[in-house]
C-alpha cells in the first residue's frame, strides 16, 4: 500500500478557511490527507502547536492565513510569519523543515487551496511517514524535538520574537530601532543557544552525565558544553550530582522525561 | 406611528448600500434594502484586489454581505427595483416590483446540482461574458443571499414551456415556477440612493479598437481575468492565442476627460491601473506594464507612495502621452500609435495586450429612478449633489452616496454611505 | 466533574454529503467516540424539521454538548447556535465540523478515504467538544455622550449631526473660537460662495441646546474604553475631566510655511493661505502673477500628494482673475489633481478664462529671478521665462506638531507623514481600530470642505452605532489574562491590534472585554502563556490535534 500522511492545517476564518470553502463550492478536488483546525486568526497558532503535531506522529503541518496586508484583525499574519519564521528555523535544525509549511491563501483562491494543498501532500509523501509514528519511533530525533519544544515555549524566545516587531519598527524604550538584520541575528543565536541548552538538560534529567559525555553524545565541543553547564547551574536547573575521580557528574534537578 | 415607523428604504446593494444599511441597523433603525440583482455586492464584488492596500475584495467584502444578509434589522430585497416614491421627509411610501426569483428561498441550499443540469448557455454578466453562466444560477460564487435564481429571459420553460430539468433534479424541490411578479408596499422616513455606477463601453472609439482587436479589453474584464475565481481562473492569458501577455499597455482616461463623451475625470483610474500593473506582476514577475496618461492623479491618503512602490518595485512605466490609435500586426499583438508629450512626435508601441481604463458612467436607468424619486440629475446624469450638503438630493428626505453621485473609490463609497446613514438617522428622528 | 452528554448530527445534504460519503458509519463511528450519548444522521440539518430534531433531541436527552457535521461553520454555525439556545443550551456549547464544503466535495471520487476523512474531523470536533467552555456575551453600559476634539468644519458638522439625533456632544477647540482653518478663507471652490456664509453653522452649533461648546481647551490626558471614556482637558484655569462614550477626533492640519523655498518672503513670494488674505482684504494691486504647485510636497521629504493646493490655485486664479481681468496668471504644475465631475469642469474653466498651464518635471525645477521665473517647459522641450509681480506657492497642509501627542493620548497610529491613521483603509475609514474612537476630516488626511463634510457624516454615523445603545453586547469567546501567570512583560499590550490589554496598578495584564475581538494573538504570544483565548483555548487545539489522526 502506497504511503498516505496524516496532514494537519490550521486555517483562519477569515481567508484560508473561506478559500477551501470557496475549493468546495467549486468543486475542485485535492487529496483528503488534510484535516483542519480553524482558528479564526492565523497569530493564534501557537509555534508550540506545530510541534505538539509533529510529535503526534502527524506527518505533515501546513498553517495558511489571510494575505499580508489583508488580514481581518489587521497584521495578526505579520506576528504570525514572526513566529513562523522562527519555527522553520528551529526545525531546520533537526531536519524537519520539509514537514512544514506557511502559505497565504485568500477567500477568492479556491482552485489555488486545493493546489497548495495538492503540492503539499505530495512534498509530505516525499518525506516519508513521521519518524516518530510507526512502531519504532525515533528516541534521538524525539529528544530533539522536544528540545525544540522547550526551546520555543520558554520565555527567553518568545519574548525575544514578542517583542520583534516593537523593537524593529517602533523603536525600543530608547526609542533606538534596531535593525532587523540585527535582531534576527539576536533570535538566532538565542535560539541556537536555548536548543543546545536544552538537548543537555533533557540528557541530564535522564541520568547524570559528565561533559565529556555530554560532548561525545551531542557531538558539540567540551568547552561550549562546559559554558552551557554554568549557566544552567546559575539557573537552578543542573547541579552536581558526584565526583568521580577528577570528572564531576552532573543531574537535572527537574523529573525526567 | 405605523408599522414601518422608523425604517429607511436604501436603493442598491453595493458596498455604499451595504454600509449605510450595516451603520443604520446597527443604530437600531430598521433599513429595507433594495438589490435589483440577485444578490449583493455591487461591482466591488467583481474586482480582484483593491488599491491602495492591494486586499483581495472578496475577502473583505464578504464578511459585511454576510453581516448584512443576518441582520436582524435588515430586510433584503433582491432582484426588486422601486417603482414608485410618494409621501415626503418622514413618511415616504414605496412601491417596489419584487421580480420572482423561482426559486424557494428557504429551500435552496446552493448545492449547485440544478446548475449542472441545465442545458442553457447564457453569457455571464457578473463575469463581464468571459464566461458562460447557466439560466439557473448563482449570482456570483460567494454571493448573498446564497441562492439560485432563474433567469426568466433564457430558462427554456419559462421562455418555450420546456425542459423543467431543474425542478426534477432538485432535491430540495426548491424550484417554484408558480413565483409571479409582486408588489411590496413600505412605509419608510427617509431615503438612501446608493446605485452606483456602470463602466463606459469604449466601442464608439473606434480608433481604439475594442471588440475589433481580440488583444484589447477593459480594466473591468481585466479585473475578471485575473482574478482567482474568474473565468480564466486567475491564470492571465490572451483570448487570441491563449498565450500569457507578458507586455502590458494601459491606457487611463478612455472615454474621461473627453468633450465628446464623459468630460469628468472618473477619479479612480489612475490607481486602479497601477493596481492591475501590481497584480499582473505578481502574477509573473516577467510582466512589464506601461501606463500612458495625460495627469497622474493620486491625491488620496497613500497614494502617491503607491505609485513610486508601482515605479520601484513593479517596474511600472509611466509614459505621458496621448494615444491617437490601436492597430494590430500579423499575430494580433496591438500597436499603440500616441503623442510622445515630451517630444510632441508620435511613436508606435507595440504590446501583447492593452487594458482601456474606461470611464465610470451613470447607471442607464438612473433618469428613470430619478424621476420616481422626485430628485435632480447633475449634467452628467449623475444625482445632483451640493458642495456643502454633499449627501442630500434635492429633495428633503433622501440622501445620495457612492458612486451614483459621482465616481469614486471604495473608501469614499464607503465614508459616502455612513454619512447617508446619518443623515437618514438625523430626518428619521426629526420628522419622527 | 460535569457530567457530558455529547449529541451527534450528520447531515447527508441530500445527496451533497450523502452521496460522496457513507453516512451511516459515521453515525456507528460517532457512538463509538467518548461521551456521545445520541448520534443520528439527518437529511438536511438547517431545515425546519431537521432543526426540531436537533431541539427535540436535546431535551430528550438531556444533551450539553451538540455537534453538527455539514457544511461551513461560515454560514450555519449562527443558526444551529440559535437553535442550542432556544432549547436551553448555551451556544457556546456548540461545535460545528465541516464534512462537505471541505470533504465531501472536493473528495468526489473518493467515498472510502474522504469517510475515513470524515471520522476523523468528528473525531476532533468530539475533542474539542468535550472541552468546551459555557461563556457568556458582556454587556458593557454606555455613556450616551458624544465627545468631538476640533471645531473646525468637520467637528462642527459631526457636532451638529449627533445633536440632531438627540445625543449630548461636547465640543472642544483649543482656540478662542470655533471655525478652523475656514476663518482664514476667502472664497471657496467650486461655488465661489463666501468662507463666511459657511461658516454661519457655527451660530448653530453655539446655540444647540444639546451641544457644550468648550473653546481655548484642550485634552491632556485620555483613559478607559468604549462607551466609557474619560478625557481630562486644560483649560486656562485648570484640569476638567469630561466622560463621553466616544470620541471623535476633527483636528484639522496646518499649512505648511516654505521658509526657504522659491524666494519665500511673505511679502511678493507668499503662499494661498496669505493670498486668500489679500483677496480678504482686496488688496491686489499687481498684474503679473505665478503660482507654483507642490511646493514642499511630492519630494523626498514629503512624498504624499496634498489633494487641495492644485484646487485652491484654480480658484485664487479664477477670482484674481474676475476681479482684475487684465491680470497674467500662469500656473506652473506637475499634475493637476482635480479628480471627479465637478472639479475637471473647474479646471476646464479656468483654462478658458485665459489662465496660462505650464507643467514642469521634478529634475528641473522653476529658477526664481529678480523679476522672473525661469522654467523648463517639458512640452515645448526648452526653457521659458515668465516675468512676475507677486509668485504664490502651493503649500500642502501638513500634519499637527501636537497630533503625536494626541495620538500617544488616544493610542491611535499615525501613518508616514503623521496624519491619523484609520482602522481599515477601505473599509473603516473613519474608525480606528481601538473602538469608540472615529477620525474625520483634514485630521484624517488633506481634505477640502465637500470631503471633510462628508466625513464627519461618517464619524457620526459611526459614534451613533454605538451611543444609541445603552448597553454594548461583546462576544463571549474572548482573552482573558490569568492573574497569578502573568509577569507584567506588557509585550501582549504592544501586540494587541485593538489595544484591549492595559496594564493594571498592580503590573498585571487586564483585558477590557469591550474591545477584545478574539483574535488569539496574544495568547499565542504570551511567553508566560498567561493567557486563555476562550473557546481556542490551547488545550482545546492540543486535543484536536491529538485527535487528528497522528499515531
Ligand atoms: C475596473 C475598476 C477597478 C476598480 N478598482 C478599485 C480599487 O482597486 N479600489 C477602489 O477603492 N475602488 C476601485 N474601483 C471603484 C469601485 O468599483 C467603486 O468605488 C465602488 O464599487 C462603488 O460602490 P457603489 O456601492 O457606490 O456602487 P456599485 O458597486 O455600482 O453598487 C451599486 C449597486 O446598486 C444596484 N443598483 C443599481 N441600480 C439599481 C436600482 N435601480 N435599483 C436597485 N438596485 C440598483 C447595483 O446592482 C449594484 O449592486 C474600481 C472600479 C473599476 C471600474
Ligand atoms: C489656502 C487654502 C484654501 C482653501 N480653500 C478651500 C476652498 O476653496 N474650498 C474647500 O472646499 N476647501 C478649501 N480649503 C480646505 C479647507 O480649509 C479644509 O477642508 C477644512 O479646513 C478642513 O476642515 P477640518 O475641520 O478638518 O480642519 P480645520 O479647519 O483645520 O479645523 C481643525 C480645528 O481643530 C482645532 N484643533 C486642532 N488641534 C486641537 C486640539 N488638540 N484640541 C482642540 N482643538 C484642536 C483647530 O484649532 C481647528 O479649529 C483650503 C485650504 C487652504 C489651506
Ligand atoms: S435550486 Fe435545488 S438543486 Fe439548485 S442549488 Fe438550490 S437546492 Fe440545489
Ligand atoms: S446544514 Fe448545511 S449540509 Fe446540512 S442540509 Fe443544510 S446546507 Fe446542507
Ligand atoms: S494638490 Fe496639486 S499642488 Fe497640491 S500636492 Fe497635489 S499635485 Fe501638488
Ligand atoms: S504577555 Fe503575558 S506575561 Fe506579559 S503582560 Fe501580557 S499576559 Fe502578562
Ligand atoms: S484576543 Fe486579540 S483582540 Fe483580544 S486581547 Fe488578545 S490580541 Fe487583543
Amino acid at each position: 500500500m502506497s504511503f498516505e500522511p496524516n496532514i494537519l492545517g490550521f486555517l483562519c476564518n477569515w481567508c484560508s478557511y473561506a478559500g477551501a470553502d470557496l475549493a468546495g463550492v467549486s468543486r475542485v478536488q485535492y487529496p483528503p490527507n488534510i484535516r483542519v483546525i480553524r482558528v479564526m486568526c492565523s497569530g493564534r497558532v501557537d509555534p508550540v502547536f506545530v510541534i505538539e503535531a509533529l510529535a503526534t506522529g502527524l506527518d505533515g503541518v501546513i498553517v495558511m492565513g489571510c494575505h499580508l496586508g489583508d488580514c481581518h484583525y489587521i497584521d495578526g499574519n505579520y506576528e504570525e510569519k514572526m513566529k513562523l519564521d522562527l519555527l522553520s528555523k528551529a526545525l531546520q535544525l533537526i531536519g524537519l523543515s520539509g514537514r512544514f509549511r506557511l502559505e497565504w491563501v485568500s477567500a477568492s483562491e479556491g482552485v489555488r487551496f486545493g493546489q497548495v494543498v495538492s503540492e503539499f501532500t505530495k512534498q509530505i509523501k516525499n518525506e516519508g511517514p513521521s519518524p516518530f509514528s510507526g512502531s519504532k519511533p525515533n528516541q534521538k530525533l524525539k529528544e530533539d524535538l522536544e528540545a525544540i519544544k522547550r526551546t520555543l515555549s520558554d520565555n527567553r524566545l518568545r519574548t525575544l520574537v514578542g517583542r520583534e516587531r516593537a523593537i524593529t519598527e517602533f523603536g525600543n524604550v530608547y526609542e533606538e530601532i534596531i535593525e532587523f538584520e540585527e535582531y534576527e541575528k539576536i533570535i538566532d543565536d538565542a535560539l541556537n543557544s536555548e536548543f543546545l541548552r536544552n538537548k543537555i538538560l533533557i540528557k541530564l534529567e535522564k541520568e547524570p552525565l559528565s561533559v565529556k559525555n555530554l560532548s561525545k553524545s551531542l557531538s558539540i565541543e567540551s568547552s561550549l558544553i562546559l559554558e552551557h553547564i554554568v549557566s544552567l547551574k546559575a539557573r537552578n536547573l543542573i547541579d552536581f550530582n558526584r565526583i568521580d575521580g577528577i570528572t564531576p557528574y552532573y543531574h537535572a534537578l527537574k523529573e525526567a522525561l | 406611528m405605523g408599522e414601518n415607523s422608523n425604517s429607511v428604504l436604501v436603493i442598491g446593494g453595493g458596498i455604499a448600500g451595504i454600509q449605510a444599511s450595516l451603520d443604520l441597523a446597527e443604530r437600531g433603525i430598521k433599513v429595507e434594502l433594495v438589490e435589483k440583482k440577485p444578490c449583493i455586492g455591487g461591482r466591488m464584488a467583481q474586482l480582484d484586489k483593491t488599491f491602495p492596500t492591494n486586499d483581495c475584495s472578496i475577502c473583505i467584502l464578504a464578511p459585511k454581505l454576510a453581516e448584512c444578509y443576518r441582520h436582524p434589522n435588515i430586510t433584503l430585497h433582491t432582484l426588486a427595483e422601486v417603482k414608485e416614491i410618494t409621501g415626503k421627509a418622514g413618511n415616504f411610501k414605496a412601491k417596489l416590483l419584487q421580480h420572482a426569483r423561482y426559486i424557494k428561498a428557504e429551500e435552496c441550499i446552493n448545492c449547485g446540482i440544478c446548475i449542472e443540469k441545465c442545458p442553457m448557455r447564457v453569457d455571464d454578466e457578473f463575469d463581464v461574458f468571459l464566461r458562460k453562466r447557466r439560466a439557473i444560477y448563482i449570482y456570483f460564487l460567494q454571493g448573498v443571499p446564497s441562492i439560485m435564481a432563474i433567469d426568466p429571459e433564457k430558462c427554456l420553460y419559462l421562455t418555450k414551456d420546456a425542459c423543467r430539468i431543474c425542478e426534477k433534479v432538485c432535491e430540495r424541490e426548491a424550484i417554484d415556477f408558480e413565483q409571479k411578479d409582486s408588489e411590496v408596499n413600505l412605509n419608510v422616513k427617509s431615503i438612501i440612493v446608493a446605485t452606483g455606477y456602470e463602466p463606459f463601453d469604449p466601442s464608439p472609439l473606434v480608433n481604439l479598437g475594442y471588440k475589433h482587436l481580440p488583444n484589447v479589453v477593459t480594466g473591468l474584464e481585466f479585473e475578471r481575468m485575473i482574478c482567482a475565481s474568474g473565468p480564466l481562473k486567475g491564470h492571465l492569458i490572451r483570448s487570441s492565442d491563449r498565450k500569457e501577455p507578458k507586455k502590458l499597455a494601459f491606457i487611463n482616461c478612455v472615454g474621461s476627460r473627453d468633450m465628446k463623451y464623459n468630460p469628468y475625470c472618473s477619479s479612480v483610474c489612475c490607481m486602479y491601473t497601477t493596481k492591475e500593473a501590481m497584480i499582473a506582476y505578481e502574477h509573473d514577475n516577467s510582466i512589464q506594464s506601461f501606463i500612458f496618461y495625460i495627469d497622474l492623479r493620486a491625491g488620496g491618503k497613500g497614494f502617491r507612495e503607491y505609485i513610486e512602490r508601482g515605479q520601484k518595485e513593479y517596474g511600472i512605466k509611466y509614459i505621458k502621452g496621448k494615444v491617437a490609435k490601436i492597430i494590430e500586426d500579423d499575430d494580433k499583438n496591438p500597436i499603440i500609435i500616441y503623442e510622445d508629450m515630451n517630444t510632441s512626435k508620435m511613436k508606435k508601441f507595440p504590446v501583447d495586450l492593452v487594458i482601456l481604463a474606461t470611464s465610470m458612467i451613470p447607471n442607464k436607468d438612473t433618469p428613470e429612478l430619478a424621476n420616481i424619486l422626485g430628485i435632480d440629475l447633475d449634467k452628467n446624469n449623475f444625482f445632483l449633489s451640493n458642495a456643502y450638503l454633499p449627501l442630500d438630493s434635492s429633495k428633503k428626505g433622501i440622501y445620495i452616496c457612492g458612486c451614483c453621485r459621482g465616481p469614486m473609490d471604495i473608501p469614499n463609497s464607503v465614508i459616502d454611505a455612513s454619512g447617508a446613514a446619518a443623515k437618514a438617522a438625523e430626518n428619521a428622528i426629526r420628522e419622527g | 466533574m460535569e457530567d457530558i452528554k455529547m449529541g451527534v448530527f450528520i447531515c447527508h445534504c441530500g445527496t451533497n454529503i450523502g452521496g460522496f460519503l457513507d453516512v451511516p458509519s459515521l453515525v456507528e463511528y460517532a457512538k463509538t467516540l467518548p461521551n456521545v450519548t445520541f448520534a443520528t444522521d439527518n437529511l438536511y440539518s438547517c431545515s425546519e424539521v431537521g432543526l426540531s430534531l436537533i431541539k427535540e433531541k436535546i431535551e430528550e436527552h438531556d444533551l450539553n454538548r451538540v455537534i453538527v457535521a455539514s457544511c461551513t461553520p461560515r454560514t450555519h454555525e449562527p443558526l444551529f447556535r440559535s437553535i442550542c439556545q432556544e432549547a436551553g443550551l448555551n451556544p457556546y456549547l456548540f461545535e460545528m465540523v465541516n464534512i462537505r464544503d471541505q470533504c465531501s466535495w472536493v473528495h468526489m471520487k473518493e467515498t472510502e478515504a474522504a469517510t475515513e476523512k470524515a471520522k476523523i474531523l468528528i473525531e476532533m470536533g468530539v475533542a474539542k467538544a468535550l472541552l468546551l467552555q459555557p461563556l457568556e456575551k458582556f454587556q458593557i453600559d454606555i455613556n450616551p455622550t458624544a465627545l468631538i476634539i476640533g471645531g473646525g468644519i468637520a467637528g462642527m458638522t459631526a457636532a451638529l449631526n449627533l445633536a440632531n439625533q438627540e445625543f449630548k456632544v461636547i465640543l472642544i477647540e483649543k482656540e478662542p473660537e470655533l471655525g478652523g482653518l475656514l476663518r482664514y478663507l476667502y472664497k471657496l471652490y467650486p461655488t465661489h460662495d463666501d468662507a463666511s456664509k459657511v461658516l454661519e453653522v457655527r451660530n448653530l452649533v453655539e446655540n444647540h441646546q444639546k451641544i457644550k461648546v468648550i473653546t481655548s481647551t484642550e485634552p491632556v490626558k485620555i483613559e478607559g474604553f468604549i462607551g466609557n471614556y474619560k478625557v481630562s482637558v486644560k483649560r486656562r484655569d485648570g484640569i476638567y475631566d469630561i466622560d463621553t462614550g466616544i470620541i471623535i477626533v476633527a483636528t484639522g492640519a496646518q499649512v505648511l510655511k516654505p521658509e526657504g523655498l522659491f524666494g519665500y518672503n511673505g511679502s511678493t513670494i507668499i503662499t494661498q493661505l496669505e493670498l486668500e488674505q489679500l483677496l480678504k482684504e482686496n488688496k491686489i494691486n499687481v498684474k503679473n502673477i505665478v503660482m507654483i504647485q507642490c511646493v514642499g510636497a511630492r519630494n523626498e521629504e514629503r512624498r504624499y500628494c496634498s489633494n487641495i493646493c492644485c484646487m485652491t490655485a484654480l480658484k485664487n486664479a479664477m477670482l484674481i482673475k474676475e476681479l482684475k481681468p487684465d491680470a497674467n496668471i500662469s500656473i506652473i504644475f506637475r499634475d493637476i489633481q482635480t479628480q471627479g465631475t465637478t472639479y475637471e469642469e473647474y479646471y476646464r474653466k479656468a483654462r478658458e478664462k485665459g489662465i496660462t498651464f505650464i507643467r514642469y518635471i521634478p529634475e528641473k525645477v522653476p529658477i526664481v529671478k529678480e523679476s522672473n521665473i525661469e522654467v523648463y517647459n517639458d512640452y515645448l522641450n526648452q526653457d521659458i521665462s515668465i516675468p512676475y509681480d507677486m509668485i504664490v506657492l502651493s503649500t500642502p497642509l501638513i500634519a499637527n506638531p501636537d497630533s503625536e501627542d494626541l495620538a500617544k493620548m488616544l493610542k491611535v497610529p499615525l501613518e508616514e507623514n503623521h496624519f491619523f491613521l484609520e482602522a481599515h483603509v477601505k473599509l473603516r475609514p473613519v474608525d480606528f481600530a481601538t473602538d469608540g474612537i472615529y477620525v474625520c476630516g483634514s485630521a484624517h488626511w488633506p481634505a477640502d470642505i465637500p470631503e471633510a463634510i462628508s466625513q464627519a457624516y461618517a464619524a457620526a454615523s459611526r459614534a451613533s452605532t454605538i451611543i444609541s445603545k445603552d448597553v454594548l453586547e461583546v462576544e463571549g469567546a474572548i482573552a482573558e489574562v490569568d492573574e497569578d501567570l502573568c509577569v507584567g512583560c506588557g509585550i501582549c499590550i504592544k501586540i494587541c491590534p485593538y489595544n484591549a490589554i492595559s496594564m493594571d496598578d498592580n503590573g498585571i495584564a487586564h483585558v477590557t472585554e469591550a474591545s477584545c475581538k478574539g483574535c488569539g494573538l496574544c495568547g499565542a504570544t504570551c511567553p508566560e502563556k498567561a493567557i486563555t483565548n476562550h473557546h481556542f483555548t490551547t488545550k482545546q487545539i492540543l486535543a484536536q490535534i491529538l485527535a487528528s489522526g497522528g499515531k
